[in-house]
């Protein structure tokens, strides 16, 4: 008996465009578990990264106005970019405890003839898979076990941020189960909780560089032959940069990057183009085809 | 009414008047009605106000009174003892609280003055209402309970004893000295712990008044202050600790080893063992979980786990020795056994079970070849035995008595010993030759064996002077089916047959054979004639595959030789002119399940059909032939003997029956089992004890051992011969195992019982202080007062990932440290990383769980120190770089400044900032193969990496498991963290809320040594004063019953908290027990009939107390 299982969906911006495959991969690996993931209607910017440091206020009001619209469905709202994640679990938690601030974005939203009374519960996908799902939801549908494969679980410096409502902050072990459930091995990857570099990337490109450096090398250090991400802009600093990177650290530095759907709906049996494997920037043939698919 | 109620209004220093209007309240209670007078003064409970008040009662002749001030937890009692001074009965009075419910807690004046005049005028209304009530008192026991042998539960021993008075010491580890005994060295002065520890903990056990029970737990605990009943769990130590002498014999021969606690698992133990060498009581135990799976699972109780245990540490003799005091024929068990037991066994799960069966063959086989006997037997006991019955039930008790030192004499009808082992059991399974070695070992070993001597008489034998008799006849007869020409040449009885091929009286060349029957007897009936040489075999079964009892391997074997299986039939009758030529049968379908479980067979009209045999051997069951003299036995309407399914007495006295005479053809495993049961029924009939007392204990079977981390591995193999070099003769099919073999297979056992019970430290202990079979046992005390003292736990250091403990082997907690420093701990007090190297550089960080709002919120007040106690024995011991990383140093004891200046001139760095990670990736050449402390030195104002070799997390401290139990069984409450709360958290630091019960140590909150002993002694302190005034004045604010209301309905029972409340059956009616209710008012709220209600809690009380409110809000 499958318990209903119905969510809310926030894919955010980086979905429609850059990361593409991670929104379809997620949807196509959502329908094999029987998870219903209803996208919520004429969603907005969740308020990240540029609105944050300049207009504090107006970054919640984006955020803010995306929660409010999924308070209509009185389901759990379903992020799987670990920004959107965090931005909109950090408004949802500061407008319970400042009643000041509260009302004044409540106000903005009236304006608008929308209000949000705080009744959304924030999710990353990874979450409700092992907390929700569980083990032996996950388990039954696996058609193509990973059988060992030894995957680094990364998951940036975003997934852990202590908003309240979660209790892994500095070593997340949630995708560490995943794999183990889809038949991988995770590797014991010291480095999978720190930052990506995330924008500095553009601004900053040598620090970012630097810190991208490490966490590939430390990948490939443990063994792994590829690394899972669980955010787009992780999933972009990791990939898109490896020859910079290689040749800044003085060393190859090139593994496979997927995202942890995409490992999840080959364990599944769905097929390249359910897994929008060809955006993927790295060698990841060496990961899914080379193994070939039991179904 | 003419009441006069006097009204006294409080400022508390300022604590309330500033917020409070009083003069207004003063003058708003002038106007209350009955208010005779009302007063205010700076402090009314200093001694001027109480004499105020005195001196009003005398004098204005006030019969209530009304204080206006704190809470009346902190003052109620001191102005009841003023009006019972002035005497006024201490209950007309009331208390209002206007500190912390209002003026503490308000900033608005005009707002908090209306509150303070609501509060006083619900007081005054109140306290008109009331009613004087008498106190009550009870007498005090002079015995205290201590729960938990630490440093502060030994010190609150030894107060109390030394006073003269009783203590009950009870702690859950097998030696008392708590945490404290693990410690190397203690702050600041750097003496060692068991140097201060060990004399007291020595003191406790030798005093005269101090009753300890290690390894027990208080289970239960009923009663009222002064009259507490304990009820306190025992569990076995399975060593007599008076007798142990702590020699440590048993030690060395122990084969079963575990992780040591004691040394925070970094070494290991025996099953027997002792926590440390100075352990009080200094005396062994044995850590069994439980009876092992396949000692359980066995009819025999044989010691699997035991002998499998002694065969990985190669000491074979050892093992043949504890298998011989099981079995009385061990080569024999361990070829025809159908072992239960590794269906049982926990190792199945995990891959295979343990070969169990196979490991028994080969150990025993190992003792013939090598020449090795049993252990001797000496005759200790006076009676004699007599045995009728030479077969596995017979022997199996003449086994048991014979090691239980009496002279048995075993009486067998036929020329050899060994029963249905010797004659029905087919040679290529059990050669005669393992079966007369194992029945010869026993003639060796003193069992007098007289063959060809049947018994008709058992009581004849009890005139010759055998004191009692055991009756193993054994089921002598093949069944036969009752069909037409069933008594034709060419038809034998399953027995006849096997029996005549074992004696080489038959051959079987050229003929067809029809084996008649699906059990193992019908199998070895088939296989016997395929090796007599048959030209074909037939097995002929009425019911199909599925339902065959024989057991699967036999009908796989049976058809690898040959035998064909003919299912659904059954014979009707046995054609052929004299002899037999034909055997006519029908088809059967299966019916409905009959009483078995099995579907009942039903024959298919019309299809009878016939096969040709020249032999029909009938394999469908045994009978007890029982015959001769023996009719004034009992028998069932089966023929067997009737006999107690425990005691195995028959209706003859001093005559006991067992095995397949009684319960009918069983396994020989079964036999031995039943042998072994009149052994001990007649043991006991000789030494005049009660034949059922104590007996079948019921044991718990251990729970599954966790798998982690064994890795799998297939199950040795028997060697076995082809199946075609088999059919031609009887050679043994299956081999011994070879010893490699053995021992590799011995080690795949998961020791589930912990205790193997190989009887190795029996041995070796020569004042006989082991007691394998010792019971768990409850005891029931009474005590006068309890001291909690239950300590505390580390906090668990892997709930912080980030810092590695658990993923990084040179990480480790402040206990293990306290091990790695100690003379006695796994390294002998050398700190070694786990690469066994001296650490170069070592990081301590502090306030790992303490003070950080993700785990513990409080500081946890012993790490700063320990921290800095770790720092100077590491650099004193290694020289190494020592590292503290700190957020503040709390050294704030009595040397403890002293001790930390010490430090700061010994070369130790201090890194102001907390670490926010250890990680094993290096960013530096210098930090490779090292761990690396990240952390942010916030006196710097830089981050800073610092590699270290080893990492000491200064994990902080949470309540001691069990704590939550404790909570509800003496209805303590807890504070931050889950400690006990105590009464007050200056003025009454020991004492509880409840009345009787104190607290000491770290169980109220984290605490150091000496704070902790401070403790103890106060705690101590506090129950003596109790226990010497010797009565105890009970609070009369009880529930009580209107008995002429009471429906008898039982719903105050089931709701009060206290279980305060009997029924009383007689008037049917439910009774409050005075001494336990604490007025909580439950069962008055519950009550539907409105009998219940509650002293100085009535409806007219609150009602009036609330129209105090009400006046007072329509006045404002």
């Amino acid at each position: 008996m499958e318990a209903e299982r119905k969510y809310s969906y926030y894919p955010g911006c980086s979905l429609m465009v850059t990361n593409r495959s991670y929104d379809i991969s997620t949807r196509n690996v959502a329908a094999v578990l029987g998870i219903e993931m209803a996208e919520i209607e004429d969603w907005n910017c969740c308020g990240a990264t540029a609105y944050y440091p300049v207009r504090e206020k107006r970054s919640y009001v984006l955020s803010a106005r995306n929660l409010s619209i999924a308070e209509r469905n009185s389901t759990d709202l379903i992020t799987v970019c670990s920004g959107c994640y965090a931005v909109l679990k950090k408004t949802d938690k500061y407008l319970s405890e400042d009643e000041e601030l509260r009302e004044e974005i409540r106000a903005a939203l009236r304006e608008g003839g929308m209000d949000y009374e705080g009744k959304v519960k924030v999710r990353h996908f990874l979450e409700v898979l092992t907390k929700d799902l569980g083990e032996e939801a996950v388990r039954r549908h696996v058609v193509n076990s990973l059988d060992g494969m030894k995957v680094a679980p990364y998951y940036g410096c975003l997934f852990g941020r202590p908003f309240g409502g979660r209790d892994e902050f500095e070593f997340p072990e949630a995708m560490d189960d995943l794999i183990r459930w889809l038949g991988g091995e995770p590797a014991p990857f010291p480095l999978k909780s720190k930052c990506c570099g995330g924008m500095l990337m553009t601004t900053q490109p040598d620090m970012a560089l630097n810190m991208t450096g490490k966490i590939l090398r430390n990948a490939k250090s443990c063994g792994a032959v590829c690394i899972a991400t669980c955010c787009p802009l992780c999933q972009i600093n990791l990939e898109g940069y490896q020859g910079k990177v290689s040749k800044r650290m003085g060393s190859d530095c090139s593994i496979p990057v997927v995202y942890f759907t995409q490992l999840m709906g080959y364990a599944f049996g769905l097929d390249a183009e359910q897994l929008a494997l060809k955006d993927c920037l790295t060698d990841v043939d060496s990961v899914f085809a080379q193994r070939g698919s039991k179904r | 009414m003419s009441e006069k109620i006097g009204v006294y209004l409080c400022h508390c220093g300022t604590n309330i008047s500033q917020t409070v209007d009083i003069a207004e309240v003063a003058r708003f209670a002038e106007t209350l009605p009955n208010v005779a007078v009302v007063r205010e003064y700076k402090y009314m409970c200093s001694n001027p106000g109480q004499e105020m008040i005195k001196k009003d009662i005398r004098e204005l002749g006030l019969d209530r009174v009304v204080v206006s001030s704190c809470s009346p937890l902190l003052h109620e009692e001191t102005f009841r003892a003023a009006c019972d001074d002035a005497g006024l009965n201490r209950f007309l009075f009331q208390m209002s609280n206007v500190r912390e419910q209002c003026s503490w807690v308000h900033s608005d004046r005009k707002k908090a003055t209306e509150k303070a005049k609501k509060l006083v005028a619900a007081a005054v209304m109140r306290v008109a209402k009331h009613e004087p009530l008498e106190v009550r008192k009870v007498p005090v026991r002079n015995e205290t309970l201590i729960i938990g042998g630490g440093i502060a539960g030994i010190e609150a021993a030894l107060k109390i004893a030394e006073s003269g008075k009783k203590v009950y010491l009870v702690e859950r580890d097998s030696t008392i000295g708590g945490h404290m005994a693990k410690f190397d060295k203690t702050f600041p002065t750097l003496d060692c712990a068991a140097c201060i520890l060990t004399p007291k903990m020595v003191q406790v056990a030798d005093h005269p008044n101090v009753e300890l029970y290690t390894y027990s737990e208080v289970e239960e605990v009923s009663g009222y202050v002064g009259n507490f009943k304990v009820k306190v769990r025992k569990r076995p130590r399975y060593v007599d600790v008076v007798k142990c002498t702590a020699c440590g014999e048993c030690v060395e021969v122990c084969p079963i080893e575990f992780k040591n606690e004691f040394d925070e698992n970094m070494s290991t133990r025996k099953a027997i063992f002792r926590a440390f060498p100075q352990a009080v009581p200094n005396a062994f135990l044995i850590d069994k979980k439980g009876k092992a799976p396949c000692r359980a699972e066995c009819p025999a109780g044989v010691h699997a786990q035991g002998y499998i245990a002694l065969i990985a540490q190669r000491r074979y003799a050892d093992a043949f020795d504890l298998i011989m005091s099981d079995l009385p024929l061990p080569s024999v068990c361990g070829r025809v056994c159908y072992h239960p037991c590794e269906e049982r066994c926990e190792r199945g799960s995990l891959d295979e079970p343990v070969a169990i069966n196979t490991l028994k063959r080969f150990a025993s086989d190992w003792a013939a070849e090598n020449g090795v006997e049993p252990a001797p037997r000496k005759r200790t006991k006076e009676g004699k035995v007599a045995v009728v019955g030479g077969g596995p039930a017979g022997l199996a008790c003449a086994n048991e008595l014979s090691k239980r030192g009496y002279a048995v004499t075993v009486f067998e009808a036929n020329e050899k010993p060994g029963g249905m082992l010797r004659y029905a059991i087919p040679e290529y399974r059990l050669p005669a030759s393992v079966l007369d070695r194992d029945i010869e070992r026993l003639e060796k070993l003193g069992i007098e064996i007289r063959t060809s001597s049947p018994v008709d008489d058992p009581e004849a034998l009890l005139r010759e002077g055998y004191g009692g008799v055991f009756l193993a006849l054994g089921a002598q007869k093949s069944s036969s089916m009752g069909i037409e020409g069933e008594d034709k040449e060419g038809v034998m009885g399953m027995l006849e047959f096997l029996r005549a091929a074992k004696e080489k009286k038959l051959t079987c060349i050229g003929w067809k054979v029809a084996v008649v029957g699906g059990g193992n007897s019908a199998m070895d009936a088939a296989r016997t004639a395929v090796r007599l040489g048959a030209e074909s075999v037939q097995v002929l079964y009425r019911r199909s595959r599925a339902e065959m009892p024989a057991h699967d391997w036999e009908v796989e074997e049976a058809e690898r030789e040959g035998v064909l299986f003919k299912f659904l039939v059954s014979p009707v009758a046995v054609l052929g002119d004299g002899k037999a030529e034909k055997v006519k049968c029908v088809r059967m379908r299966l019916g409905e399940p009959d009483e078995s479980g099995r579907r009942r067979p039903e024959p298919i009209e019309g299809s009878e059909f016939t096969l040709d045999a020249d032999l029909i051997v009938m394999a469908i069951g045994q009978q007890t032939d029982i015959a001769g003299g023996m009719e004034k036995l009992k028998r069932s309407k089966w023929g067997t003997i009737e006999a107690d399914p425990v005691t195995l007495e028959t209706n003859l006295k001093g005559v006991f029956a067992g095995g397949d005479a009684v319960t009918g053809a069983a396994t020989v495993v079964e036999a031995f089992a039943a042998g072994k049961r009149a052994a001990e029924s007649l043991d006991r009939y000789l030494s005049g004890k009660d034949l059922r007392e104590g007996r079948d204990k019921e044991i718990p079977v251990a729970p599954s051992p966790s798998t982690e981390g064994v890795k799998k591995e297939p199950r040795v193999r028997e060697p076995v011969i082809p199946s075609i070099d088999r059919v031609g003769g009887f050679r043994e099919i299956t081999g011994t195992i070879a010893e490699e073999d053995a021992v590799r297979e011995a080690l795949r056992c998961l020791r589930c019982g912990g205790c193997s019970e190989c009887m190795e430290c029996v041995k070796k202990c020569e004042p006989e202080a082991i007691i394998h079979d010792q019971l768990e046992e409850t005891v029931e005390i009474e005590v006068g007062t309890i001291i909690v003292a239950t300590g505390y736990r580390l906090f668990d250091s892997s709930r912080i990932p980030q810092y590695g403990y658990g993923r990084f082997p040179d990480v480790y907690n402040g206990l293990e440290f306290e091990r790695l420093c100690h003379a006695g701990g796994p390294t002998g007090g050398k700190i070694l990383t786990s690469k066994g190297e001296k650490p170069e550089a070592i990081a301590i960080l502090h306030c790992v769980g303490s003070r950080d709002e993700n785990y513990l919120d409080y500081c946890s007040r012993v790490c700063c120190m320990y921290s800095l106690k770790f720092a100077h024995l590491a650099k004193e011991k290694t020289g190494a770089k020592v590292y503290n990383f700190y957020i503040d140093i709390r050294a704030f004891g009595k040397g403890y400044e002293e001790f930390y200046k010490r430090l700061l001139n010994e070369d130790i760095y201090f890194i102001r900032g907390k670490a926010s990670e250890v990680t094993a990736v290096p960013e530096y050449p210098e930090e490779e193969g090292k761990l690396v402390v990240v952390c942010e030195d916030t006196l710097l104002g830089i981050n800073r990496r610092v590699p270290v070799d080893m990492v000491i997390l200064s994990a902080g401290m949470e309540p001691a498991e069990g704590a939550d139990e404790l909570t509800r069984m003496l209805s303590l409450s807890c504070t931050y963290g889950g400690f006990f709360m105590e009464k007050h958290p200056k003025l009454a630091p020991v004492d509880t809320p409840t009345d009787g019960i104190f607290l000491a140590g770290a169980c109220q909150g984290p605490k150091d040594i000496p704070d902790a002993v401070s403790q103890g002694a106060a705690a101590a302190a506090g129950a003596l004063s109790l226990m010497d005034k010797g009565v105890f004045v009970l609070e009369p604010v009880t529930a009580d019953r209107v008995e002429e209301l009471c429906s008898g309905c039982k719903v105050c029972i089931a709701n009060c908290p206290y279980s305060a409340i009997e029924f009383d059956a007689e008037k049917n009616v439910s009774v409050v027990v005075k001494e336990l209710c604490k007025g909580c008012g439950t069962c008055v709220a519950s009550c539907p009939s409105g009998a219940a209600f509650q002293e100085n809690f009535a409806d007219d009380q609150i009602v009036n107390e609330i129209e105090g409110i009400l006046l007072a809000a329509k006045g404002a």
